[in-house]
């Protein structure tokens, strides 16, 4: 028997706007430690012809993140609440990234993500979750789609 | 001769790269600066309770290390498309190393591309992650 409520499949995340912060995205960058400065100095960035510091590569999770926090924020449930996950047994199965633009300090983006599906694996051992994000820019549209698929180990 | 994406061949390898060793500490500050609060990376007891020895590294931080892998090689703009499967837990302690090999030349929407496979390893044995990247060569 699976933990994750399967009843959700299909449903489609109310859109949350996110705000990127340049300190957040700084401290971000320096965290993974990145040396190139325009992920984390607005005149390397400036410089190399970025209207400011740029998000690295793996940041559109975050950006997820912190779209599920604005959720809980305005008393809706974030996604693992929605689909059930047990923490103690779960696992990152896989990340995937399709980008389409590049994403920048002082943006404001729109976060969605769709509950695409769920299956067994392994005989039952493991069930996996699969999710889409995408984030989205009112003017330069579609920036990075992402998917991911998170696991409960329950043998 | 570097390599770079205009001159890369099928079976070329990139410019490798190392993070770490992990320290606590790291994961704390990863927690913070990525939002993900998952207590199973930065409390022991809760790590404990769930039946682990010790609390394990955010798989997300070692990928973070496969797109500066990518990114430092071909240039943000360039990139296209970063993948990854987590095959392996990432302990305290870890050294992460990245590597990237050139495995395939194609054209999408008109552009030229490289696909490269990505690997992250923490000893010779131990491969935790399994990675593909998209860049485009500007041609």
């Amino acid at each position: 028997m699976g933990i994750f409520d399967r009843t959700t499949k299909g449903h489609i995340t109310p859109a949350i706007e996110v705000t990127l912060e340049r300190g957040a995205l700084a401290f971000f960058a320096q965290t993974i430690g990145e040396t190139n400065p325009i992920y984390f100095d607005p005149a390397a960035a400036q410089a190399a012809g970025h209207s400011d510091i740029m998000a690295p590569a793996t940041y559109a999770v975050v950006l997820g993140t912190l779209a599920d926090q604005q959720a809980q924020r305005q008393g809706q449930p974030d996604l693992l609440t929605l689909i059930n996950g047990d923490l103690t047994v779960l696992l990152h199965g896989s990340e995937a990234y399709e980008y389409h633009g590049a994403i920048f300090a002082n943006d404001t983006v729109t976060v969605q993500t769709e509950i695409l599906d769920f299956n067994d694996a392994k005989g039952g051992k493991l069930e996996i979750a699969h999710v889409a994000t995408r984030i989205t820019h009112p003017t330069r549209g579609l920036l990075v789609s992402a998917t991911r698929a998170i696991i409960h180990q329950l043998g | 001769m570097t390599i770079t994406p205009q001159t890369a061949k099928v079976g070329d390898i990139i410019e490798p790269l190392e993070f770490g060793p992990i320290s606590r500490k790291t994961l704390a500050l990863y927690a913070g600066a990525s939002g993900d609060h998952n207590p199973i990376h930065i409390d022991l007891d809760f790590a404990r309770n769930a039946g682990f020895d010790d609390v394990f590294a955010h798989g997300m931080l070692s990928m973070a290390q496969l797109g500066r892998l990518v990114t430092n090689w071909a240039g943000q703009e360039n990139i296209r498309a970063l993948s990854t499967r987590f095959t392996a837990i990432t302990p305290v302690g870890a050294v992460v190393k990245c590597s990237g090999t050139v495995t395939e030349t194609l054209s999408q929407n008109g552009e030229t591309l490289l696909r490269l496979k990505l690997a992250a390893h923490i000893d010779t044995d131990t491969q935790t992650l399994k990675g593909e990247a998209l860049v485009a060569t500007g041609e």
